[in-house]
């Protein structure tokens, strides 16, 4: 075995992939064999490291130096300069907020410091291709421990012991919910991986898998052994084809190696695990909806009961737990519930991987213990609001969820608190909005998304979120009534309360939400016609403040509708009724004398 | 079957654990509103009419999925709920076009019920106006897609209980529409076997059979009759809908019962249709290449004076239809058999049945009732279809084959001489030639039995799956009765070899065609074929004149010297050979029993009374045999409820050699 002295990792998430990654690997096993350092340095390609704004991402070991926004043009000078010398290179460090000299270690930025990485562990860390390094950090040892020495019943009863709930965004207790699966009758049980995420903009699972797809496959196999299950299904959606490759990979090798198929590590356990791709469907996250598709029909939700620990595939008991839940399950196997207990809230224990995206500096993947308040996760992991601008809000859940406000900054990160606050932890998506969103539009876009992937099979959801979506349309487009406000609540409710499946019921939520905390901004504009953030185009006004403008008439010539009439002597005016708000004489004026309001 | 109570609406109901909160509040008199609920439909709780609040659970749940359970505390029409159904109800008349006005189904939609039933004057939803296809594209069957509320029960018992799950959707959400083989429309479907079982169970005007829409509507109906289609020998239950004396639309009846309710186009379509055909109303004698009227003596003594030296030369004979009912099969065999000693007597399927009776006939001496009822097929894992196309003999039970197979995952063997009429579901095929078949089937019972030379690899596997199965069932086409009755013998063999016992009978189905072909056998079947030979001086032929004759019938009629046709339709090439043609009741004007093949005896119901000038069976045959100078004797042939009778269970069967039974030529 080849010791190095040094490790390069490169993280080979698709979010870096995207900025580059691909190019900076490549680049740079091209450069170290050009060195003939290739025996000494090895490049490991890693799953996702979190700060997703700053990548591509190479974190050099021993030392940990963190570099960022690095280009395949970066990578001679950090051969030359860090690798062959001995000296960082500064400038790609990281910059810590409020001007601080660059942070060479991951352990000092702050970013990471408050984050405390269990799900996540291995991501970053290890080249998730390789099996070797995950049972190099602890892989598949729980699964040892749990077929030797366990019997099934202690294995749940170390989930239960742990506390760990759903975090799928049900938030049920996973060592309850494995014990009903557990005493179910038959002979034939199933167990589901639900890595569907449909939520826009979340991320986690997809890193999880990409990133750590090993972890998951274990905790599965672990839950099957605690379940009486021989057989599971990883459901992903086709538009993460990386990770399903990555899962693929991963589970033929672990079936090379006797980890995975029959009679694991020479015991009489075995357990087969299959993948089924999604095909674009959000509603096919809801684990009934998931089952029929998996059974080969369409995917529509149906009543429960029976529950799937019941009645579930193909009529069988089976248990469906989200990718996060599964990847926690071989550290907790491993360590211990206890260990696990001993993070977190009473009611919330362990940490939660949250995708942080919006108005944020650092939009990335954060993976923190419960309790951990909004505020620390906003302004000190995330770096506060991007150009500095005000916090308005931060919509927590995805479209499932609802909106809170910065009175709730305090608000300790668990179920029950955001629960009581009518928001939800959801699947974990953390979307920080700034004075320029407006909650209307906010709202709009998650029921116009909803509205997109309702199944069509029950009324309330099919018919009661169009009707709730235009009402929407046309209080952003200034049409909107009093009566309409009315109906609008009046439906929400209805909504949530005759859905068939949490599609329909929780559709609802952002439009309740921002209807409880930013009420004024609705009756703005349907009273006064007007969008205080100024985000809804048709409510938009621009005009030419005249004091600054110089007559340079650039704005008449860019603007597409030509709706600006003048000349160069008596000056230029904007026609409002012609006006279409694309906002490009806004861009173009040299001397910021246009205003839109 | 535990017994649990639980407590709706104030009043304490008892219920078994497993039923669902609507069952027993049905059960109980409890109305609760419901839209994609049906009997013996999957219940899907997609329309949320039927919710309730149940105390202790902050959800709402419909009733019609929710089981019930010991001390259940149920509110089926608080405030709330009434609120919320009406909201839903309004949202459907927002979302499509729901103008009563201009709909045919107007009075009979169970959406306009309910919106009347929930005091909806007004939607306070605006209306989307937006347009959906008018899917006309099929000759029967029509789909309005703007009136569709996706209750989805068309899919459901398209599937489940047609079994050719033509119908489901496409698109998603709002969009959302029921499309015909995975995006055609139902006129080029292929799947589709137009049995308007998804017309019958729509709630609204979407789906609609062109021929009894309007003038069929339910509401404006004078008459319903429950009776039975008297056409195939499946006999399904039918409600025959009446409107100022004539019978405008025929329906199946939805429930609980293994065919769910569904008829065939036969069914559906031949019987109400009927009565636009030309009636035969009063007697009519030949005139030249037309015919006269004449009055009832006139023909009878015509009828009788013709008989009378064809009887003394042994010259005379009757074809009798099948579709006939126990009562006038026992009339005409108690006459022709009994009083005149008349030998040459057979219906129009004889030589099929008698196919299938000498091939049977071994296994009815072992005591073993040699068939069970048609819809044990839903209870089979293993279907073998031989040498029959169920859809064209007994389509219902081509329904149950499809059910069986696609929806319980039984097995499907095809083994034919012609065409595999399951093709694309089947587990294995096996093809072969007339001449072929006898071994065909003998290799596969000794495969059965555990022969292991000379086997293919595809008899094996069939082999296989026979004996691995529980209860497998042999479907038995009527050609190859009419072939050869060895065959039968041999498929019955290949039955009792894979053990296919049930408690009513062996795992046999028999397509007998025929409404009553287990009543003939015991009357009207005649010995051998004397139809297709031989000169007769004298025929008299009973035809419904629902089912087209065959070519034995019709060219035995032209041969005969003298043919009286006893029919209710002047139906052609029938009535042309005909010298007498005596009026007879159509099937609405007529009742009595029929013995199934369901496994049970099915009472035909009259619909209408008889009109025109018509005469009963049994007092014509009084009159003639007056006129012959008899006297009518009793019937002699047994009750055909015999042919239910077992004296030995199924299990007791034996495999016979079949080479012991020289291949009678007809």
């Amino acid at each position: 075995m080849t010791i190095f002295r040094s490790h390069v990792l490169i993280c080979g998430g698709t979010g870096c992939t995207s900025s580059g990654a691909a190019e900076v690997i490549g680049s740079f096993k091209q450069e170290l064999a050009r060195r003939k350092l290739d025996g000494e340095v090895l490049v490991v390609p890693t799953g996702c490291h979190g700060m997703c704004e700053m990548g591509p991402i190479v974190v050099v070991y021993p030392e940990g130096t963190f570099y960022c926004k690095v280009t395949a043009s970066d990578i001679p000078e950090i051969v030359e300069e860090h690798i062959y010398k001995g000296r960082p290179v500064q400038r790609l460090m990281y910059e810590g907020p409020g001007g601080m000299s660059a942070l060479p270690h991951y352990k000092d930025i702050p970013f990471y410091g408050k984050q405390h990485r269990i799900a996540l562990a291995n991501c970053g860390y290890i080249n998730p291709e390789n099996i070797d390094e995950y049972i190099a950090r602890g892989g598949y040892e729980a699964l040892g421990k749990a077929i030797t020495s366990m019997t099934p019943a202690q294995v749940i009863d170390e989930v239960k012991a742990s506390g760990l709930r759903g975090r799928g965004g049900g938030g049920f207790p996973t060592g309850l919910k494995w014990s009903f699966c557990a005493a179910a009758q038959g002979d034939k049980k199933y167990v589901i991986c639900n890595a569907d995420e449909g939520d826009p903009g979340a991320f986690m699972d997809r890193s999880i898998l990409e990133g750590d797809p090993h972890s998951v496959i274990e905790g599965m196999m672990l839950g099957g052994y605690a379940m009486g299950a021989d057989e599971g299904y990883v459901y992903c959606r086709a538009e993460y084809p990386l990770a399903i490759e990555r899962l693929k990979h991963a589970i033929t090798v672990a079936e090379g190696y006797g980890l995975l198929g029959d009679n694991i590590m020479n015991s009489s356990f075995s357990f087969h695990l299959h993948i089924k791709e999604g095909a674009g469907a959000f509603v096919c996250g809801e684990e009934t909806a998931l089952m029929g598709s998996i059974e080969g029909r369409r995917g529509m939700p149906r009543p429960r009961p029976p529950f799937p620990a019941n009645s579930g595939l193909w009529g069988h008991p089976t248990n469906i737990n989200n990718v996060e839940t599964w990847a926690n399950i071989p550290q907790i196997v491993g360590n211990g519930g206890e260990w696990y207990a001993s993070m977190g809230t009473e009611k919330s224990k362990g940490t939660k991987v949250f995708a942080l995206t919006g108005k944020v500096k650092h939009t990335g993947l954060v993976e923190v213990p419960m309790g951990i308040t909004l505020r620390e996760i906003i302004f000190d992991i995330g770096g506060g609001i991007l150009d500095d601008k005000k916090f308005k809000a931060v919509q927590i859940g995805g479209p499932s969820g609802g909106c809170l406000t910065e009175e709730h900054l305090e608000t300790p990160v668990s179920y029950e608190s955001l629960t009581a606050l009518g928001a939800i932890m959801g699947s974990g998506g953390l979307v920080v909005m700034d004075e320029d969103n407006c909650m209307v539009d906010v709202a709009k876009f998650f029921l116009e998304f909803t509205q997109k992937e309702s199944c069509g099979k029950c009324v309330p959801c099919r018919e009661g979120t169009k009707h709730m979506l235009l009402l929407l349309e046309k209080i952003t487009e200034g049409k909107g009534t009093m009566e309409d406000l009315a109906m609008l609540e009046e439906l929400a409710h209805m909504v949530r309360d005759m859905s068939l499946c949490g599609l329909g019921q929780t559709a609802p939520n952002p439009v309740l939400t921002t209807l409880r905390y930013f009420k004024e901004e609705y009756l703005a504009h349907i009273r006064d016609k007007r969008c205080p953030a100024g985000a809804c185009t048709a409510l938009l006004e621009y005009t030419i403040i005249q004091d600054l403008c110089k007559k340079c008439g650039i704005c008449a010539k860019n603007c597409p509708v030509h709706c600006i009439p003048g000349d160069r002597k008596s000056g230029y005016l904007i026609e409002t009724d012609k006006c279409i708000r694309c906002g490009t004489c806004f861009e173009k004026c040299p001397f910021g004398a246009i205003e839109k309001k | 079957m535990s017994e649990i109570t639980l407590v709706i609406d104030g009043v304490e109901c008892r219920a078994s654990k497993g039923e669902t909160i609507l069952q027993v509040a049905r059960k109980n008199d409890i109305y609760i509103p419901t839209l994609c609920w049906m009997e013996g439909l999957t219940p899907i709780g997609s329309c949320r009419m039927c919710v309730v609040e149940v105390a202790g659970n902050a959800k709402l749940l419909t009733a019609c999925t929710t089981p019930a359970e010991n001390n259940m505390q149920v509110s089926t029409k608080t405030e709330k709920l009434t609120n919320y159904r009406r909201q839903i109800l309004e949202l459907l008349f927002a979302g499509r076009n729901h103008f009563c006005m201009f709909c045919s189904q107007t009075g009979d939609c169970e959406l306009q019920r309910l919106a009347i039933e929930h005091g909806m004057d007004n939607v306070r939803y605006p209306f989307l106006y937006e347009t959906f296809h008018n899917d006309a594209s099929d000759p029967n069957i029509q789909i309005d897609h703007n009136r569709c509320i996706l209750c989805l029960r068309c899919i459901r018992v398209c599937a489940e209980k047609v079994g050719a799950h033509t119908l489901d959707l496409e698109k998603r959400g709002w969009g959302t529409n029921i499309t015909a083989d995975l995006g055609k429309k139902l006129g080029e479907s292929d799947s589709c076997v137009s049995c308007g079982a998804c017309a019958q169970v729509c709630p609204t005007g979407t789906i609609t059979l062109r021929d009894f829409v309007y003038r069929g509507r339910r509401h404006d109906c004078d008459d319903q009759v429950e009776s039975i289609c008297p056409l195939c020998s499946l006999g399904c239950r039918i409600k025959a809908y009446v409107r100022t004396g004539s019978v405008v639309r025929v329906e199946g009846i939805s429930g609980d019962s293994p065919d769910g309710g569904q008829l065939c186009h036969m069914g559906r379509w031949w019987l109400p249709k009927s009565t636009e055909r030309e009636r035969l109303s009063v007697p009519m004698i030949r005139s030249g290449s037309s015919f006269r009227e004449a009055s009832w003596e006139e023909a009878i003594a015509l009828v009788a004076e013709k008989m009378k030296p064809a009887l003394k030369d042994d010259k005379a004979g009757a074809l009798v239809s099948e579709l006939s009912t126990d009562e006038e099969l026992t009339v005409i065999s108690s006459f022709f058999r009994d009083t005149l000693e008349m030998k040459k007597m057979d219906g129009f399927y004889g030589n099929m049945l008698r196919g299938f009776v000498r091939g049977l006939k071994p296994f009815a001496d072992q005591g073993v009732r040699p068939f069970t009822g048609a819809h044990n097929i839903l209870k089979s894992d293993a279907i073998v279809v031989v040498e029959a196309d169920p859809q064209e003999e007994t389509p219902v039970a081509a329904s149950y084959i499809r059910v069986s197979t696609v929806i319980e995952r039984a097995k499907l063997i095809n083994v034919s001489a012609g065409k595999n009429p399951f093709e694309g579901i089947t587990d294995s095929d096996h093809r072969t030639t007339k001449k072929g078949m006898l071994s065909l089937l003998i290799a596969l019972r000794k495969a059965v039995e555990g022969a292991e030379e000379d086997v293919s690899p595809e008899v094996k596997e069939t082999a296989a799956i026979l004996r691995n199965a529980k209860k497998p069932v042999v479907v038995i086409g009527s050609k190859l009765a009419e072939e050869d009755p060895r065959l039968v013998t041999e498929a019955v063999n290949l039955a009792v070899a894979s053990k296919a016992f049930f408690e009513d009978g062996l795992g046999v189905v028999p397509m007998l065609r025929a409404s009553n072909s287990l009543g003939a056998l015991n009357t009207i079947t005649g010995e051998n074929d004397w139809v297709s030979d031989g000169q007769l001086d004298f025929l008299y032929v009973l035809s419904t004149g629902m089912v087209s004759e065959d070519k034995r019938s019709l060219e035995a009629m032209t041969r005969a010297r003298f043919v009286v046709v006893h029919t209710p339709f002047m139906v052609h090439p029938l009535v042309n050979m005909a010298d007498v043609l005596l009026p007879a009741p159509a099937w609405f004007e007529r009742s009595g029993h029929y013995c199934t093949l369901e496994g049970e005896r099915r009472r035909m119901n009259l619909v209408t009374a008889p009109v025109g000038n018509m005469k009963g069976l049994s007092v014509i045959m009084k009159e003639i045999a007056g006129k012959l100078g008899v006297e009518m004797q009793k019937a002699s042939a047994a009750p055909c409820e015999n042919v239910y009778e077992a004296k030995a269970p199924s299990d007791a069967a034996r495999t016979v050699d079949s080479t012991l039974f020289a291949k009678e030529v007809r």
